[in-house]
């Protein structure tokens, strides 16, 4: 019997099964006279996606304080059909200006449920402290492939808190073109919010009334949003992906802010008119504040551009919006993030965003007794002049079973000026706009199966 | 398109391209393609069939006057191979060490007493002892290009034919340049490169649970074969035999999974490693989880 070729059977166990495929894939080569092949790329498209994320904001001094804790859960069919259900639960608590102006002097306020008084010491900005509530928001979205080239998404939205009720439903189509290398997509939303402010929404322009009367409150209030976006993303090359979107908004219905209220002042000092009438038991405020008031329609255009430039694996993400609307409020939004892989599955990201707006037409630190008062008015900080940067630094990570985490860390900042010609007498002394500094921190936990 | 009977090709639209569609090795076949004309879809197909027809006909141990008949009927002779049939029973030589013995092109003979029909059959033991005497690759002389087998013994290359005609086939369609293309043979399938158009292929795998829905694959390079099949098998007083068959014992592999599927750099490669599992039986898990390759284990 010959030897060569012959092959005995071997009654000695195979030393370590990694040999098995080794040997199998040079079999292979020999068998089919080729070289090495192209090493598979294979992968089992997950079922189930859940990413949940708790967030932290807070400001300084005590101001708003919130706990947000989101979970995202989707379900992928075949043929790229997707279900994601959304779940935010968010917790605040703190202070926010009320508006009001500073004063050399103590102040009292009636709260806005009317049925309490509070105070702030001379030369304080008023805060009002009341705010708490818990917000409840859920987001059902199915996204389906519409022919070959189209991607279509429905979906609704609701959420709920004490004093505010949203309802809303979306729809989403992109359309890619030149062999998927150019996206287009046009989205419209719309929403339905009703406003339930406590003790009722005041009449704008009526005075803050002393504790207990609640004879300028109209109960609850309704507004409606319209969201159109239309946009289009388009791959200039390997390493760079730019994207371009216009978005109109269009809101009608009660803009107002029903807890928030302007110092009705002294035409020459700028200080505050004190109540005309004795203070009763209950209390009620020391001067004369009025409710603001807004138009009650607002149309926003806003023109985003952005562009990811991957270098051998460190993204750059550069975004810039710009954002006009019939309030005359302007702005900029410059926004930078650098990802950058520190390791298997691990990266730093750094992130810089500028963010600077002017104040709506009818911004006002305080209304002026002497002068009529004006068809809008409103002093609240964000309809007014101001720049806020915000710096951080994310870290990510994958866990040891393929899972995503991440850490984020940012810091915000914002500070504003109230225009010099709106400055009466004494208010130009003082500082008339509340900065604001905040801590943001979110950690995220990503994984799919 | 027109040959022997049943020899036919078939053109179809699909929503990512083309389907060219025959019948080879007892499989339906197809062949996936993106771009392209139509004629140039169907000249494909008809290449692509033909290699596996071919295949077909030399390796069949079903039709007369092939190399596998010439030896099967040697009655003891030896016969000199062609240097295709050499590379392949090389291949099986190195399959039967790699498998200690489980995997065997021997074994073929032992199908005269097993039909797996789902029926309740079960051969007597002496009957399927009389044929594992002419079951054995040990027992052969193979001094390549020299092939001898002992009298009433056969070889039987069914476990190897489909997936090498699949890697051929797609080597094909790689070097006819025509874009990326698809070669499925009866759920044995790789592809010649990443689609343009879109992410990846898209390939659904039986799931592992009698009533689980299919898992999806992105597959963007490479191949998947199966192994066993959930119709074939025999049930007698509870016990589910399987039709992988032991060639030491000559009786089915005790609790070998229901089918293996498994994702390689080629669809031999694919193939084997799911038929190496399978000859594990309760090992198929462990086995598969140390040659650290995506798979899916049904029982």
């Amino acid at each position: 019997m010959a030897d060569v070729g012959v092959t005995k059977m071997t009654k000695s166990h195979r030393k370590n099964d990694r040999s098995v495929s080794a040997t199998l894939a040079a079999a292979t080569c020999a068998l089919l006279g080729t070289g090495a092949s192209a090493p598979v790329d294979a992968q089992e498209e997950p079922k189930w996606d859940f990413n949940t994320s708790f967030l932290y904001y807070g400001e300084d001094e005590n101001r708003v304080q919130d706990a947000s804790l989101k979970s995202i859960i989707r379900r992928l069919f075949a043929d790229d059909k997707s279900l994601s259900i959304g779940v935010t639960v968010d917790t605040l608590t703190g202070a926010t200006p009320s508006g009001a102006i500073r004063q050399d002097v103590a102040q009292t306020f009636t709260r806005p449920s009317g049925n309490a008084a509070y105070s702030v010491p001379a030369g304080e900005l008023p805060l009002d402290d009341t705010f708490k509530d818990t917000r409840v928001a859920l987001t059902a979205n199915w996204t389906q492939p519409a022919g070959e080239k189209g991607l279509l998404s429905v979906g609704m939205s609701a959420s709920k808190e004490y004093d505010y009720l949203h309802t809303g439903l979306n729809a989403n189509y992109a359309h890619d073109f030149n062999n998927r290398n150019t996206t287009l997509s046009a989205g419209i939303a719309v929403a339905r919010d009703s406003i339930e402010p406590v003790g009722g929404a005041p009449t704008p322009f009526t005075p803050m009334l002393d504790v207990g009367d609640v004879s300028n409150r109209n109960g609850d209030q309704d507004k409606d949003v319209l969201d159109v976006i239309f946009g289009v993303s388009q791959v200039i090359s390997r390493d760079l992906v730019m994207q371009v979107n216009y978005s109109y908004s269009m809101s009608d219905g009660y803009l107002n802010n029903p807890y928030k209220v302007l110092s009705l002042v002294d035409g020459v000092t700028g200080d505050t008119l004190p109540r005309t009438t004795p203070l009763p038991p209950d209390g009620g405020p020391s001067g004369q504040f009025l409710f603001e008031g807004r138009p009650d329609e607002r149309t926003q255009h806003s023109l985003y551009t952005q562009a990811k430039y991957n270098m051998n694996g460190k993204v750059l993400d550069v975004s810039y919006r710009y954002m006009t609307d019939d309030w005359e409020i302007d702005s900029h939004t410059m926004d930078v993030r650098y990802r950058w892989p520190i390791g298997a599955g691990s990266y730093l990201e750094p992130h810089l965003r500028f963010y600077t707006q002017s104040e709506a037409e009818f911004y006002r630190l305080s209304l002026d007794s002497s002068q009529p008062l004006p068809q809008f008015a409103s002093s609240d900080y964000r309809l007014g002049n101001f720049d806020a940067i915000t710096a951080g630094l994310k870290y990510g990570w994958k866990t040891r079973n393929g899972n995503d985490m991440s850490l984020r860390v940012e810091w915000y900042t914002q500070s504003g000026t109230v225009p010099a010609g709106q400055l009466i007498g004494n208010q130009a002394g003082r500082d008339n706009y509340p900065d604001l500094n905040a801590l943001i921190v979110q950690f995220s936990y990503r994984f799919s199966q | 398109m027109s040959g022997p009977a049943g020899r036919e090709c078939q053109i179809v639209a699909t929503e990512h391209g083309w389907a060219g569609r025959f019948r080879a090795m007892g499989s339906p076949c197809e062949v996936l393609l993106e771009s392209g004309t139509r004629n140039q879809a169907a000249s494909i197909t008809s290449a692509v069939a033909a290699e596996a027809w071919r295949i077909e006909d030399k390796f069949s141990r079903y039709l007369k006057g092939n190399i596998v008949d010439q030896i099967n009927t040697a009655n003891g002779a030896s016969v000199k191979v062609d240097d295709e049939t050499a590379n392949l029973l090389d291949f099986a030589a190195t399959l039967y060490k790699l498998s200690d013995g489980r995997f065997d092109i021997t074994s073929g003979v032992l199908r005269e007493v097993w039909t797996f029909d789902g029926g309740d059959h079960i051969p007597d033991p002496s009957s399927v002892e009389a044929v594992l005497s002419r079951v054995g690759w040990s027992r052969v002389q193979w001094a390549r290009p020299v092939l001898t087998l002992e009298p009433g013994m056969e070889i039987d290359f069914g476990g190897i034919g489909k997936e090498y005609a699949v890697d051929l086939c797609v080597a094909h369609i790689r070097d006819s340049q025509s874009g990326p293309g698809l070669v499925n043979f009866g759920g044995d399938l790789a592809i010649s490169g990443p689609p343009m158009r879109r992410r990846a292929w898209k390939v659904a795998v039986e799931g592992t649970l009698p009533d689980a829905a299919d898992h999806l694959i992105d597959l963007r390079q490479g191949a998947l074969a199966t192994s066993g099949d959930a119709r074939r098998f025999l049930c007698r007083d509870g016990v589910r035999y399987s039709h992988i068959l032991d060639p030491g014992t000559g009786w089915p592999v005790p609790d070998a999974p229901a089918s293996v599927t498994v994702a390689a750099d080629t669809c031999t490669q694919a193939g084997m490693t799911s038929t190496l599992a399978m000859l594990e039986g309760l090992g198929a898990e462990k086995f598969l989880a140390q040659q650290d390759m995506l798979h899916w284990c049904r029982r």
